[in-house]
């Protein structure tokens, strides 16, 4: 167990053989292996349950299974062998699906089990299964479940990683507690409890506020949405945030967090509801409607949405306000470097040049040319999904500074993270999600870690419905 | 603030990743040596002076009349390139080059044939039939390059799709258009006055009007691209698309911009066509779309999007056209030529994805402050 970022997913994707460790043995049965592959793992006996599904959509339900190993005759498949394979293990796992169907047809559930299938296939006795129940029903919980208590019986080995603590509970013997990549503490399930877990995986005491962080004066509203929803993403969201505000985001992966934030962005077609910009109403239908009206989203996925890696780091700042860098459509090029040096030197960015290809800076030095590019652009309301993932230490502390020093300056800024001492320490106040519902809206003083967290999760409500929720939770 | 500022390294103009610099030094390499080799081993010709009536030994590559011809033969590959380039910057492909490039050639045409010596419009000052004919020339293609954009943009299929369609579609119309018939007898004033004016130099008559709009269009392109917010907007949509989303960018309205360019350059290709060759048929530029896209990357553009310089692009029709060449100078069997062009082309990627990972690796080495 651990919170996102742990590192739990890493250390299975390392057992079964996705990438390499850098130092360290391990041993299956007694006998040190290194695995190069996952095909060298698998024939070690090691198969992994991916928490993203990792297959091929395009082919059968059968092919899936047996891709590392497909029956051949001579070298032609064999594919009444292969169906009759697919259709054994699939009924072990207690799947229901029709083994000719291509992959892409199922559902996220039904994957799910098939993934689980193919591992079997595989003739694993070591099962690697990275929060396997994230995406199920309850119905298919219950018999996945039911699975892992037979392979127990038969003498398979689990490593089972989840975040839901009943779960835990209910399947395992030992539990590992994993921190920002330390093991925390292993401990058999029979001499601990829910409580004692949880404040294992929060672990470290809270930092101190940020000195700007005392309370300050909130200026004018600039954001509001009001009955903001998308089918199947979000419904009913309401708030509002003022100048000099930071709203925090508590919320498990897939609660709808991002997807709110895609909305208001204009990313998303199909949300209905009303959002008001300083005061008027203007419902961004793009993101360029969106940075029109001064909103600028410096999203989870900075090297897929944030960034064009191939350019300068000084071309990525400039990106978003190059019409107001130019004269009739020609770039002028003096005020674009004033502007590079400017950001480079607010923002203590640090690359050997302005000019080197944005891909060679660390992540958090990235992170800050995708705020750069909104500041440059003079968005007065930034989303920030994620600030800090994926960004080392020293430089989250900074941009946490940052974040904080552009609320002063009178930023509105919304922030959506999935660690919860962030999203406590940063925010002037909390709203907490939950499958896409605004379940709270704290105030600083009444966000405690505890009391968020159990919002996140539902803890405290009765197990059985937070088994059957749809979507994929990710935090504890 | 406790963080140190990073270590003050001095910005030097010229330092840094500068992505096309090294990469057309080496095209230019490629294209001096080519020269060379051919200028040595092509061997000479007698030549006869008109004026003197003295007869000398001219080497056969480096012969005005060679020059000029190869000039003049790369100038409609290179102007077609370069708009080919644009495209594949934002990471599309245009197959339907070759067939604007004959449809704007056959409009062209049919409106010149109307004012020629024998057409209805017969007599018609230059000064109105020249711009005329360039209007209709460029504009067609503008056009069609146009309708492929926004076929790209709004029906959201591939390029590759949009443009194999178009191409059939723009080749169609000029077909039902000329009947399948040739169209000739232009204003002399289109032809001899302006595409194939002529000037002598030491005895060897040149025609340097396409080499000069073939430089004009590239260096125009090269201006447009590194100077103008559509085109640092063009790299930004190659480079990462979704992130130009993201970043609030007219990803849409940049597409078809750039499909209309390559359309446009089209255009100004079949024009200087029509003025040097005084006809066209709907059989024009046949299989030009391959050649067009080989000398784009060739020249250094990346069909995965991002990368591509219209010097390049210049260099790259130039070095094709210059082997076209060497294979009649050094009289080689014509039917090698599609082996040794081939060949080339897959070198040239080669060499670019070894340039790449070079790059890579100096990138990766550069101290991270």
């Amino acid at each position: 167990m651990g919170e996102n970022g742990a590192g739990k997913s890493t250390l299975g994707k390392i057992l079964a053989g996705i990438h390499r460790p850098d130092e360290g043995s391990l041993e299956v049965e007694g006998v040190e292996r290194r695995f190069h592959s996952p095909l060298e793992a698998q024939r070690t006996g090691v198969a992994i349950v991916h928490q993203e599904l990792l297959f091929c959509p395009n082919l059968s339900v059968a092919e899936n299974i047996s891709l590392a190993r497909l029956p051949s005759r001579a070298g032609r498949l064999d594919w009444r062998k292969l169906g009759e394979r697919a259709r054994f293990y699939l009924e072990q796992v207690g799947a229901e699906c029709e083994v000719h169907e291509e992959l892409s047809r199922l559902s996220t559930g039904q994957k799910q089990m098939v993934q689980i299938a193919a591992a079997l296939a595989t003739g694993a006795r070591i099962f690697v299964m990275d929060e396997p129940t994230s995406s199920l029903s309850a119905v298919e919980t219950q018999r996945l479940e039911e699975l892992v208590a037979k392979l127990r019986r038969n003498g398979a080995t689990i490593l089972y990683v989840s975040h839901r603590l009943e779960e835990i509970f209910r399947l395992c013997d030992m539990v590992t507690v994993m921190r920002d990549g330390q093991q925390v503490a292993t401990i058999p399930l029979a001499q601990t409890n829910e409580a004692e877990l949880v404040k294992l995986m929060i672990g470290r005491s809270w930092q101190k506020r940020l000195p700007g962080q005392v309370e300050r004066a909130a200026g004018p509203e600039r954001l509001r949405v009001e009955n903001f929803s998308s089918p199947e993403k979000f419904h009913d969201i309401n708030f509002s945030i003022r100048s000099g505000e930071v709203l925090g985001v508590a919320g498990l992966v897939g609660s709808g967090r991002s997807e709110v934030a895609l909305g208001i962005f204009g990313l998303d077609r199909a949300v209905s509801g009303r959002v008001f910009v300083d005061g008027k109403e203007a419902r961004p239908r793009s993101p360029r409607e969106a940075m029109k009206l001064g909103i600028g989203l410096v999203s989870e996925d900075r090297k897929g949405q944030g960034l064009v890696l191939d350019m300068e780091c000084g071309e990525n700042i400039t990106l978003s306000s190059l019409d107001r860098l130019s004269r009739g459509g020609v770039i002028r090029r003096g005020g674009e470097r004033k502007v590079i040096a400017r950001f480079f030197e607010k923002l203590r960015i640090k690359a050997a040049s302005p000019q080197i290809p944005a891909q060679t800076l660390s992540g958090g030095n990235q992170q800050k040319l995708v705020l750069a590019k909104w500041l440059a652009r003079e968005s007065r309301v930034l989303i920030l999904d994620e600030p800090t993932r994926g960004v080392d230490i020293g430089a989250k502390g900074e941009i946490h500074r940052l974040i904080d020093e552009l609320a002063a300056a009178g930023h509105a800024i919304l922030m959506i993270s999935s660690e919860l001492p962030e999203v406590l320490n940063l925010s002037t106040r909390v709203i907490v999600m939950r499958n896409g519902r605004l379940v709270a809206n704290l105030d600083r003083s009444e966000a405690t870690a505890e009391r968020v967290l159990k919002m996140m999760t539902g803890c405290g409500e009765t197990a059985a419905s937070s088994a059957g929720e749809p979507g994929g939770q990710e935090l504890i | 603030m406790a963080i140190e500022p990073g270590p003050e390294v001095p910005v030097k103009p010229g330092m840094g990743f500068r992505r096309s610099r090294f990469k057309e030094t080496g095209l230019m390499g490629v294209l001096v040596a080519l020269g060379m080799f051919l200028s040595i081993f092509g061997g000479s010709l007698p030549v006869t002076n008109r004026d003197t009536g003295e007869v000398v030994r001219v080497n056969k590559f480096l012969r005005a009349d060679n020059l000029d011809k190869l000039a003049k033969n790369t100038s409609f590959f290179a102007i077609m390139a370069v708009g080919a380039t644009f495209v594949i910057i934002t990471g599309g492909i245009d197959l339907s080059v070759g067939a604007v490039y004959c449809l704007a050639a056959v409009c062209g045409a049919m409106f010149l044939n109307r004012f020629g010596p024998h057409g209805a419009g017969a007599g018609a000052p230059a000064f109105l039939v020249v711009p005329g004919a360039l209007l209709v020339c460029l504009g067609a293609g503008a056009l069609c390059g146009f309708i492929n954009g926004l076929g790209v943009v709004g029906l959201r299929v591939h390029s590759f799709v949009i443009t194999l369609g178009t191409m059939a579609i723009y080749r169609g119309i000029a077909f039902v258009m000329t009947k399948a018939q040739a169209f000739t007898d232009f204003p002399p004033a289109f032809t001899d006055g302006f595409v194939r004016r002529e000037i002598h130099c030491y005895g060897a008559s040149l025609y340097p009007v396409p080499l000069a709009i073939m430089i004009g269009v590239t260096a125009f392109a090269w201006w447009y691209l590194k100077h103008s917010v559509t085109g640092r907007h063009i790299f930004a949509v190659g480079g990462n698309e979704q992130a130009s989303l993201f970043s609030g960018l007219p990803v849409n309205w940049v597409k078809v911009k750039v499909y209309t360019f390559s359309g446009l350059a089209a255009g100004i290709a079949a024009m200087i066509m029509l003025g040097y060759y005084g006809s066209a048929s709907s059989d024009a530029g046949k299989g030009y779309e391959l050649d067009v896209i080989a000398a784009a990357v060739v020249g250094g553009a990346s069909l995965a999007g991002g990368r591509g310089t219209a010097w390049g692009a210049l260099l790259g029709a130039l070095i094709i056209q210059v082997i076209n060449n060497g294979i009649i100078i050094l009289n080689i069997d014509q039917n090698y030529s599609q082996i040794i062009i081939g060949t080339v082309i897959v070198l040239a990627v080669l060499l670019d994805r070894i340039n790449n990972t070079l790059r890579e690796r100096r990138m990766t080495r550069a101290p991270r402050p």
